[in-house]
């Protein structure tokens, strides 16, 4: 698939401070990439790199091949940028504040009505845009924000943070629109709010101090850190508990194996075992055949949470 | 230069989306009436007496009378209109935080500055229109003026006008107070209007630096109906150096933090 952004060893420095400390990243199209990482890790610094309002103290940008550098009106007319603060002109009523967005970025003049209609559909704004942007509600101005991201169709989306303080419902509208837009583009974002990361990115890049502590899906993150993982087997029948403890010390690779008595007959027993191991089905056939009814058997999964604090140890 | 007229128009409008555009119309038209009517009434009462005649005498017509005072007392005017007008320019966007946005877009750094400045200068102009009209008027009511002078010393106040908006413009990219940004531009026209009368009460070569520095000075020989290149120059000169350093001071975003 096309990449549509390449970040290749780009740092930023402030006086004496790094900022951003050589970051290279690649988002292709129809890819979401959670940016995370702890307050001043760089990650608002690094996507104004992306959107051209700085320039990197070294390294390079290229937006679908084109250096944001070299020729920066080309590359920022394929990038919708939403800021981590929403700061939209507010004595400006929405209609014609994405007008004038739609003209800058260069949508004609006569498709310019239909972008700006079919952008206040997409982001539910048809009720508000009459109105003065300073009146609107903090999750009315986030659409607007994402309006104004969204007009001139860019390839990449650069999102700082679009679901901070919003409301529940807000936020769960905020993010459908986000996994609806990755159809044919890239989008880049970044939140504090770690399950969200799950719910809708593909990749994850944690960055920390400027520099990126790891990058890869939440699986890929997850088998990196952990060498084993906990399983939990709950069967059937109390009076099986011995043998299937018997069982599953049969089985190379299982240790620290224990058992409780969850309710009534069922019988939870847990263990590690090495991330590599396919155990399931080896679990579920030796215990079947011992005649013990398993009922369930559940991998221990790291949340995003766990990841990010003993990646940032 | 699409991208420079689509700014220029936001920028406009954006005068009249607050009362600011139409009081500060109002006091305008208001103010410069009101000095025009008292001008055509001094001349008037003036030319009817004993001071007629030494007005005649020492070479003083109509035009001269009215519009040389006429638009030196506007230029005084501009000291407080133009503040007010290029206090919005980057303060206000840079307060607002608004500014991101605009850097991410498509358009460069020069595209943004002339934009927003033309948009100032549309207001500007549009505070203009009027003045030719008190002349029209009191040529109607049996005036006789000196076209010619006076559509020169019309052509000064413009460039007075621009040069001043240039230099507020450029005081508006250094601060996040809108206010202070007004505050230290009409510090500086104050100077300016200090120079000029300091040019008047010294001599020698310091009198002569004075008169090379002022604004005033060079504005002066513009309402007397006279045109030379070193004053148009002089004015040309000021409003690019300080649009330049202006588009300077907006990039300095690429070594500072915010």
């Amino acid at each position: 698939m096309a990449q549509i952004l390449q970040v290749e060893d780009v740092s930023k420095k402030f006086a004496s401070r790094l900022a951003v400390n050589q970051l290279t990243l690649s988002i292709s199209s129809g890819e979401i990439v959670g940016f995370l990482g702890p307050n001043g890790a760089g990650k608002t610094t690094a996507m104004r790199m992306i959107c051209g309002f700085f320039p990197p103290s070294s390294g390079r940008i290229l937006i679908d091949g084109v250096d944001i550098q070299q020729e920066p009106t080309t590359a920022k007319k394929m990038i919708g940028y939403l800021p981590e603060t929403v700061s939209l002109y507010g004595d400006m009523r929405v209609v014609e504040y994405l007008n004038f967005v739609a003209a800058v970025k260069g949508v004609g003049f006569l498709s310019r009505a239909k972008a700006v209609k079919e952008k206040i559909e997409q982001c539910g704004l048809g009720d508000v845009s009459k109105r003065l942007i300073g009146r609107l509600s903090k999750g009315f101005k986030q659409r607007v924000g994402l309006a104004q991201a969204l007009l001139g169709d860019p390839k990449l989306l650069v999102l700082d943070e679009p679901t901070s303080g919003l409301d529940p419902k807000q936020i769960s509208d905020i993010r459908a629109l986000i996994h609806g837009l990755k159809k044919d583009r890239a989008v880049l974002f970044s939140t504090h709010i770690l399950p969200e990361v799950s719910m809708l990115c593909s990749r994850v890049v944690m960055l920390d101090q400027g520099r990126v502590l790891a990058s890869g899906t939440v699986e890929e993150l997850e088998a990196h850190l952990s060498e084993d993982f906990q399983i939990q087997v709950t069967i059937l029948g109390r009076s099986k508990t011995t043998e299937a403890v018997h069982v599953l010390q049969g089985i190379e690779g299982l240790k620290d194996i224990h058992f409780v008595v969850a309710e009534s007959e069922q019988v939870v027993l847990t263990c590690r075992a090495p991330a590599q191991l396919e155990f399931r089905n080896v679990i579920t056939e030796r215990l079947s055949k011992q005649g013990i009814s398993v009922i369930e058997i559940k991998r221990e999964q790291l949340t995003l949470e766990e990841i990010f604090l003993r990646l940032l140890k | 230069m699409k991208n420079i007229l689509y700014l220029a128009r936001k920028e406009f409008s954006s005068y009249f989306h607050t009362w600011q555009g139409v009081f500060l119309t109002l006091f305008f038209f208001l103010v410069s009436g009101l000095f025009f009517s008292l001008l055509i009434l001094g001349y008037a009462k003036m030319s009817m007496g004993q001071m007629g005649e030494q007005l005649a005498q020492a070479g003083v017509n109509q035009t001269d009378y009215i519009f040389g005072s006429f638009f030196m007392n506007l230029s005084t005017l501009l000291i407080f209109i133009a503040p007010v007008l290029t206090m919005r320019g980057f303060a206000e966007e840079r307060r607002d935080q608004t500014l991101e946005l605009l850097f991410t877009y498509p358009l460069s750094d020069r595209e943004i500055v002339l934009g927003k400045f033309l948009g100032q200068v549309w207001m500007f102009e549009l505070l203009c229109v009027p003045l030719l009209g008190y002349g029209l008027v009191a040529q109607l009511a049996g005036a006789d003026f000196d076209w010619r002078v006076v559509l020169l010393a019309f052509v000064g106040f413009w460039i007075l006008g621009l040069a001043y908006l240039s230099l507020g413009f450029f005081i508006s990219t250094l601060t996040k107070s809108p206010v202070l940004s007004a505050v230290a531009t009409f510090g500086v026209f104050l100077i300016f209007w200090v120079l000029e009368w300091a040019s008047k009460v010294s001599d020698g070569w310091i009198a002569q630096f004075f008169q090379e520095v002022s604004p005033l000075d060079h504005y002066r020989y513009f309402t007397m109906g006279q045109i030379h290149f070193q004053h148009a120059g002089y004015f040309v000169l000021t409003i690019f150096f300080f649009l330049t350093m202006s588009v300077m001071s907006i990039s300095t975003r690429n070594w500072k933090s915010s």
